[in-house]
């Protein structure tokens, strides 16, 4: 009825999206204690920069890449030490915290709309597709793959052999033990709110070059990758990675499964919703715990 | 537009979202809990509403079932997360706004999906403009004033200062013995009921509703009023829900004399944001902040004589 390997390659270019935008969900709700909303529009913002490289069709996708890497972390950072961090500081509590989350994404959203309006806008390349062992590729998945096999691989050599690695685990278990350990908690986090976004950003420009650039374009996706964090385990960038890819397959064979009975293919989200309510009645701690 | 007609219209908006503010406060203001998909339930209301309605049932009904069937989703939706930490409500009641919003839309048997459904006027035979606007803001305002009261009375009483406790330390109020669980069921119930008073109210007064009517904004502009009227004082829902509305409709009659460099309507939601992030910062208490439990001891305390 259905082919598999193509349905298997759709699932891991799906769940490299999400891992790309989750990673710095994950992580910085891991050490700040709270789900930051404003992550879709890091996402969104990050598909934006991309733009002013890919509105061209001679484009070059590498230096969209890089140059929202580095937006997006700057625009975390920035939101941290300006929003956040006072925030913070003054004690806030988790659902005020949440509020000025979404708070700030309305001020981003609507200043990117303000900025590139509200209408839907296309990279100008083209990434075509051609049959790679029977499964039908585009050199944009296979780079997002491969991005996202980049992102595992040296996230996990940072999280495991470096000092920064080590600090953003200890403080993500034990924020007072960390501090008195003499870690300087506070740079771990900047550089923590800056690599998770900057990785948003990335993944919003392939989430743009895939589909379209439009100011929602990271709530859309906010949600499925929400659930896929807590289907993980907050804080796990490991839970995340199995996570992401578990949602990519529920996703890409929900799809199908909902054209062969006849429903809408919108309820894709649906299908998200419906795994992080069974991971909150089964198994509310997550996969990595 | 007859001005008169323009206040009254004014005072319905207001009302409908006074009733959603009204609830949120019982939820998050006096209990904690952070309902980020208030606009489910507004929307849960306004659809059971208006396909109520058009089975020709009177308009009491049609409100009663719309608060019925908020009620009944608050309960099946928040329940699996309140077992856990207040953010799981926040992202599975966020969610659920979406996904109720998606299922409208694609299911065209259910209520018309994107070409929206028709709500007959429940108040046509009075006639003349004049009385049907008029009608219409008295069941704004009735219904208001009940819902209202309603939160008062849980506010004042041993019932809301478990709330209040649940708000301040969830375990010490396990620790006295009490379901928490249940009484923050309670709240989320009771709160989607009023909820789906005011998607009554709306579909009934709008006569036409479509599922882009009921996006996330809805929410946020909630959590605005109740942000800034002052979280933990129904008074303070009150006065957040007027200043806000009253604030929208400013910033839209400006716009037809101001000519800005900007997107005005950007440029509102820009300056919204702004708006609660520093009200976070520097008065987290709100325009109202909350007062003190009102209890029999403590009156008899004030009325006693200051030896």
């Amino acid at each position: 009825m259905f082919d598999t390997g193509q349905i298997f390659f759709n699932a891991a270019v799906t769940g490299s999206l999400y891992l790309l935008a989750g990673t710095g969900l994950t992580l910085t709700y891991g050490l700040s204690r709270f789900p930051n909303f404003a992550y879709a529009e890091f996402i969104t913002f990050g598909g934006y920069i991309g733009y002013l490289f890919l509105q061209r069709a001679d484009g070059s996708l590498p230096v969209a890449l890089i140059t929202a890497f580095f937006a997006s972390g700057i625009l975390s950072v920035v939101s941290y030490r300006f929003c956040f961090r006072p925030l913070i500081d003054r004690k806030a509590a988790l659902i005020p915290l949440m509020i000025a989350s979404i708070a700030l994404g309305y001020v981003i959203r609507y200043a990117i709309g303000e900025v590139w309006s509200w209408s839907a806008l296309s990279y100008q390349p083209v990434w075509s597709a051609f049959e790679l062992a029977e499964i039908r590729v585009t050199a944009l998945w296979l780079y997002l793959v491969g991005a996202a096999l980049l992102t595992g691989t040296s996230l996990h050599f940072l999280l495991t052999h470096t000092k920064t690695g080590k600090a953003i685990r200890a403080i993500a278990s034990n924020p007072e033990l960390a501090l008195v350990s003499g870690i300087n908690s506070d740079r771990v986090i900047l550089f923590t709110w800056f690599t998770g976004a900057a990785l948003a950003g990335v993944a919003g420009v392939f989430r743009a070059a895939d589909t379209q650039l439009f100011p929602m374009l990271g709530w859309d996706i906010l949600l499925i990758v929400f659930a896929a964090v807590i289907l993980g385990g907050i804080g796990s960038f490991y839970g995340l990675i199995a996570a992401a890819f578990i949602l990519g397959l529920v996703e890409n064979f929900g799809v199908v499964l909902l054209q062969a009975v006849g429903l809408s293919t919108e309820y894709r989200m649906a299908i998200a919703f419906l795994v992080l309510i069974l991971v909150l009645i089964v198994r509310p701690k997550g996969l990595a715990r | 537009m007859d001005p008169l007609f323009y206040v009254f219209d004014t005072l319905v908006f207001v009302g409908i979202f006074a009733l959603l503010t009204v609830s949120l406060n019982l939820e998050y203001g006096f209990t904690g809990l952070g309902n980020f998909g208030k606009v489910a339930f507004f929307m849960a209301g306004a659809y059971t509403y208006a396909l109520l309605a058009n089975q020709q049932l009177p308009f009491y009904l049609c409100l009663t079932g719309g608060a019925a069937v908020a009620g009944i989703t608050g309960i099946l939706v928040t329940f699996p997360a309140l077992r856990l930490r207040e953010d799981y409500l926040a992202i599975v009641t966020l969610s659920f706004g979406e996904i109720l919003r998606i299922i409208i839309k694609a299911e065209e048997g259910i209520a018309g999906g994107v070409r929206g459904i028709w709500v007959p006027s429940a108040f046509a035979p009075l006639g003349s403009m004049r009385s049907l606007a008029v009608a219409n803001v008295l069941l704004v305002l009735c219904c208001l004033a009940a819902a209202f009261l309603l939160a008062q009375l849980l506010a004042h009483s041993p019932y809301g200062r478990i709330l209040r406790g649940i708000r301040e330390d969830d375990v010490a109020v396990q620790a006295l013995g009490k379901n928490t669980v249940l009484y923050k069921l309670g709240v989320l119930t009771a709160g989607s009921a009023i909820a789906g008073v005011a998607g009554g109210l709306f579909a009934q007064y709008m006569s036409f509703i479509d599922p882009y009517m009921f996006l996330p904004l809805v929410t946020f502009f909630v959590w605005i009023m109740l942000i800034l009227g002052g979280p933990g004082n129904n008074w303070g829902a009150l006065v957040g829900a007027l200043l806000v509305e009253l604030l929208n409709r400013g910033t839209r009659i400006l716009k037809d004399y101001l000519t800005l460099p900007v997107d005005p309507n950007n440029l509102q939601f820009i300056l919204f944001g702004l708006l609660i992030i520093l009200i976070l910062l520097y008065r987290p208490q709100g325009l109202l902040p909350e007062g003190p439990v009102k209890t029999a001891a403590r009156r008899m305390f004030q009325n006693a004589p200051s030896a």
